[in-house]
């Protein structure tokens, strides 16, 4: 019997070991690259036999890199706020009040969440240019709430179903005024479920390239995952392979710190709807 | 989870987060305002130019001339065509107001014309750039007959053949087929290597062919679609090349650089490509440069001269400049005839005004100037029309591969496209 | 990008069971009080008052544009040719639908659909498996997998290019000679390749929360009966897992379908592998043709639309927000 249990236990270490590997060997490889030397760079070697900071360097000294840096934090960070609060406020009136209309809106967002982003980008471009939004902030925070906000409203109204909304009534009776109550006692339980679904949000923002490629032509908008594709060389001759990699590395790791401190909130976070009816 | 206190303590972070994010939504547009260069002071003039590893030289030049009246910074574009042209029409879509003065190249110089935006050179400024400049390049430069760039460099591709093999060169590509062809039997070194990729150096290729054939492909107006007889021709001939057993048989894939190196590694007898690979061959191999000429490009008729496809750059004013004169005044002097010198000399880009040839430390830097001077005096100019990036586009992929041309049917299919491309019912791949 | 958005549609279907179970319990409970009385009538207002900024924005940057491309669809409009702006009715439809490039890259689209939503979905449901039944490192093998989803697709895209760069890469080393990224077949299977590294995660997730609906004693009971796990899997768990399966089908689907980020990276279009997002782009900012460009935006929202609708009409009840039974 316990010899069986670790023969299971080693069939099991050794699937879970080629899923580490198969997750893990593309991110190790491009940070493997970033921080090779020009002259090793091209020696296909997965460890770098010499290593260096000097790519980092670089990018952290060039405009392009830094200012697209700002844009992206910046841009991901505004929307995620907006799309959380207006989600917020749909998501409570979804599963607390009781109105006509309610399931168009589910039905509408749902819909959304599986609209052809491209159908959006001619018409968009047109639209941005003509009001001036093009190449703004603005102009990709706008598409970003839009498509974030399904997301964020069926994450949260899972979450707020789940709330036990009598304590809110109890703690009146206590004596405690509506607003006490509610900061009491319901915004430390909704916070949770506001918090993942923030990350849920922001990932989807930090990933974005449609958008932001044919929505931005310079550094005052242009997000990170663009710039990396218009990083020139430093000389002609030369391939910016090195600075690719290295701002591809550091645009990673909040998504790495991300799934390391929150992995457990991420999955239910992403299977909640599923499984909690 | 439900911990009041790690709420609280969770939730400040947070505020601050909204609060930075709030701040930066304040600070960029500020940040923006001065990226364009503000009005006081001396105007910034922002040269968008392709890399050319000594422009900045140049670009110092006139600013230590213009005295404080303006200041060039030199923003150096991507390096491949494709990639320059779409940064540009991005940002002119958007009325971006920093780009001032754009190196464009010479197939653009319609399309950004017809889509207002470049300005047009008028009075003394137009006079200026007509003064002494070449023909050809100048035609490129011209938008409904008004002059919308100033061309500063431009290019032409010579025959370079290996004298120790070839005693004369050809007049005609049937002359230099059959000459290959005598070499191979020989076992000597025969190859005809040239450019014949799906893409834009194809287009060239076949362009050479058709003006030196004396056909048409777009009408004078360049609004209708015309591929004559002459351009069946060029079919014809470029379709006898392919299949004549003499071409690389990486032809059909074959962009510059990999011909140069080809013909480096001693396989051609002839090679149809841009004058670069003369200083760089003889840095890689001394020896053969020794053992190589140049020549005009072969013709289609034994006693018609050919007329050789021409590139270069056009230097344009953006249409939402902020600084109108000066920045036509800057790019006057960097294509003005000292530094247009300079750079053919350090850089290697043939010049476009007639006088340079003639400066005696051109022979030098130059030996092949003579050829290229005569082939800039008859060149062929491609298509000039707004819609030449889609032509381009679906001549290439209609041209490729050379070998599968069928003349007649392939003409009336370039004629189809290229009728669709006018009327922007052009798909590009 | 749009992975993200699709966690949502396993949601819809739990919500809108949801919405259902508990929708009549209310409304006959407050039919015993007046219809419309003044604490309804504020509900509602309520309700529309905090759902509105929310429908709003989504209607604006969704519904508007749609409608707007639709219109630029129906003209000659090239940035190229300012002055020569009309309206052509359907000419640029014909254009498109006649178009060799048009059908190339659909049938580069439809064959990315289908191969890579194929090859997810026996990973993906392999992956829940470890992910929900393994006995050593749960937490280590959700974190891994957790990382593909996370990460930018562009990373991921320009992780693959350089290993399969002849010279830079330790794949391209290992596996050919030639350079495969400048050829057709060798171009789509890397694609292929990263398309489904980056999503099979996510499919796995959504199975996972089927997974966890089988219930335990039903598998006990199978296995008391001599069943091989074969059977086990196949007569007990797949048919409980049938909803979530048909979910993570859809909407993988139509996000396959709009793949876009890794073509540019890899191959930007090179050698006909071209998606139709890859070829909207190309005519809109390469070729400034926003006739064009937004009648093959519109034509991909009809595509998209028609998978939908094929879902939704193939498997009736099980799809997304017809689902009844068994979710409790």
């Amino acid at each position: 019997m316990a010899d069986t249990t670790t023969r299971a236990k080693l069939r099991w270490g050794l699937l879970d070991a080629i899923v580490v590997v198969f997750a893990l060997v593309p991110v190790l490889w491009i940070m493997s690259l970033s921080f090779k030397t020009p002259a090793t760079l091209t020696d296909g070697k997965f460890i770098p036999q010499e290593w260096t900071l000097d790519n980092y360097r670089t990018i952290f000294q060039t405009d392009q890199f830094v200012r697209a840096l700002v844009n992206s934090i910046g841009i991901a960070l505004i929307a995620t706020v907006i799309a959380v609060v207006l989600g917020a406020m749909a998501a409570y009136a979804i599963s607390r009040l009781d109105f006509p209309g309610k399931r168009l809106l589910v039905g509408v967002s749902l819909l959304i969440a599986m609209f052809p982003q491209v159908s959006l980008v001619s018409p968009l471009f047109e639209i941005e240019r003509q009001l001036g939004l093009f190449d703004t902030w603005p102009g990709l925070i706008l598409p970003y709430i839009t498509f974030a906000l399904p997301l964020a409203i069926y994450t949260l109204s899972a979450f707020f179903k789940q709330i036990p909304w009598d304590l809110e009534k109890a703690a009146k009776m206590d004596g405690a005024t509506q607003a006490q109550a509610f900061r009491r006692v319901i915004a430390p339980l909704a916070a949770p479920g506001l918090f993942t679904t923030a990350i849920l949000v922001f990932i989807f923002c930090w990933n974005d390239f449609l958008f932001a490629i044919t929505l931005t032509s310079t550094e005052r908008a242009r997000t990170v995952p663009v710039a990396l594709s218009f990083f020139t060389g430093e000389s002609q001759f030369e391939d910016p392979t090195g600075a690719i990699c290295a701002a591809a590395v550091v645009i990673t790791i909040p998504i790495i710190l991300f799934v390391l401190f929150f992995q457990r909130r991420i999955v239910s976070g992403l299977t909640s709807g599923a499984v909690k009816g | 989870m439900s911990d009041p206190d790690k709420a609280r303590r969770r939730r400040r972070p947070r505020v601050r987060a909204v609060a930075a994010a709030a701040a930066l939504t304040l600070v960029a547009p500020m940040a923006a305002a001065c990226g364009s260069g503000g009005d006081g002071g001396t105007p910034t003039i922002n040269l968008y130019y392709p890399p050319e590893q000594n422009l900045q030289k140049v670009v110092d030049d006139c600013n230590a001339q213009a005295q404080g009246r303006y200041k060039i910074v030199y923003r150096v574009l991507p390096r491949q065509a494709d990639d320059q042209r779409v940064q540009m029409v991005r940002r002119l879509a958007a009325q971006d107001t920093g780009m001032d003065v754009l190196g464009l190249d010479v197939t653009w110089t319609q399309e950004f014309a017809s889509a207002d935006w470049i300005r047009e050179w008028t009075g003394q400024d137009r006079a200026e750039v007509e003064q002494g400049t070449l023909a050809g390049p100048l035609e490129t430069a011209r938008y409904s007959d008004k002059l919308y760039g100033a061309p500063k460099n431009t290019n032409v591709q010579l025959l370079w053949y290996r004298k120790d093999l070839v005693p004369q060169p050809p007049k005609t590509w049937d002359q230099m087929i059959s000459a290959a062809q005598e070499l191979k039997q020989q076992g000597k070194p025969y190859r005809v290597l040239t450019m014949g990729a799906q893409y834009e150096g194809l287009v060239v290729l076949y362009n050479t062919l058709a003006e030196s054939a004396g056909g048409k492909i777009l009408s004078d107006d360049g609004k209708q679609a015309v591929m004559d007889a002459g351009t069946v021709r060029a079919l014809e001939q470029l379709q006898r090349f392919a299949t004549s057993g003499v071409t690389s048989p990486s032809f059909s894939n074959a962009t510059e650089d990999p011909v140069r190196l080809e013909f480096q590694s001693g396989d051609g007898a002839f090679q149809v490509n841009w004058p670069f690979v003369y200083p760089a061959m003889q840095e890689a191999d001394p020896e053969l440069a020794k053992k190589v000429g140049w020549a005009r490009v072969p013709g289609v008729d034994e006693n018609t001269p050919s007329k050789v496809t021409i590139g270069g750059i056009n230097m344009a004013v953006s249409a939402y400049s902020k600084h109108p004169e000066e920045s036509f005044e800057a790019a006057r002097c960097i294509r003005n005839e000292k530094n247009q010198k300079f750079s053919a000399v350090n850089d290697g880009v043939p010049p476009t005004i007639e006088k340079v040839y003639d400066d005696p430390e051109m022979a030098e830097a130059y030996p092949m100037k003579d050829t290229i001077l005569e082939e800039l005096k008859e060149p062929a100019v491609r298509p000039l029309t707004p819609a030449y990036q889609s032509i381009s586009t679906v001549m290439s992929a209609i041209l490729s591969p050379p070998s599968a041309i069928r003349p007649e049917q392939t003409a009336d299919e370039l004629r189809d496209a290229i009728a669709d491309a006018l009327e922007s019912k052009g798909v590009l791949p | 990008m749009s992975v993200n958005a699709t966690p949502a549609g396993a949601e819809v279907a739990a919500e809108e069971t949801a919405d259902r179970a508990t929708a009549p319990t209310r409304r006959a409970g407050r039919g015993r009080k007046a219809p419309l009385s003044e604490n309804k009538r504020a509900e509602r207002r309520l309700g529309w008052l905090l759902c509105a900024p929310a429908a709003l924005v989504m209607l604006l940057v969704t519904a508007y544009p749609i409608i707007y491309s639709v219109w630029l669809s129906l003209q000659r409009y090239d940035l190229r040719f300012p002055a020569e702006r009309e309206f052509v009715g359907l000419e640029n439809y014909v254009t498109v639908l006649t178009n060799e490039f048009w059908w190339t890259a659909f049938g580069v689209t439809a064959l990315i659909t289908v191969v890579t939503v194929a090859v997810e979905l026996v990973l993906g449901m392999g992956l829940a498996l470890i992910m929900h039944r393994t006995l050593v490192g749960r937490g280590l093998v959700r974190t891994s997998a957790l990382i593909p989803y996370g990460i930018v697709t562009v990373v991921a895209a320009f992780s693959w290019r350089y290993a399969w760069t002849p010279g830079t890469g330790y794949l391209a080393n290992l596996f050919s000679d030639g350079a495969p990224l400048t050829e057709r077949a060798s171009s789509l299977a890397i694609i292929m390749l990263a398309e489904i590294w980056k999503t099979t995660p996510f499919m796995a997730l959504l199975l996972m929360a089927g997974l966890a609906l089988v219930p335990e004693d039903l598998l006990k009971a199978a296995s008391t009966d001599g069943a091989t796990s074969w059977q086990r899997f196949t007569k007990v768990m797949l048919p409980v897992m049938k909803p979530a399966i048909l979910v993570a089908l859809l909407f993988r689907t139509l996000d396959a379908f709009r793949v876009f980020d890794n073509i540019f990276v890899l191959t930007a279009g090179g050698n006909e592998t071209s998606s139709v997002s890859m070829l909207a782009y190309n005519n809109l900012i390469r070729g400034l043709n926003l006739g064009i460009g937004s009648t093959m935006s519109v034509l991909i929202f009809l595509a998209v639309a028609i998978i939908a609708f094929v879902f939704v009409k193939l498997f009736g009840t099980a799809a997304p927000g017809s689902d009844d039974g068994e979710r409790r």
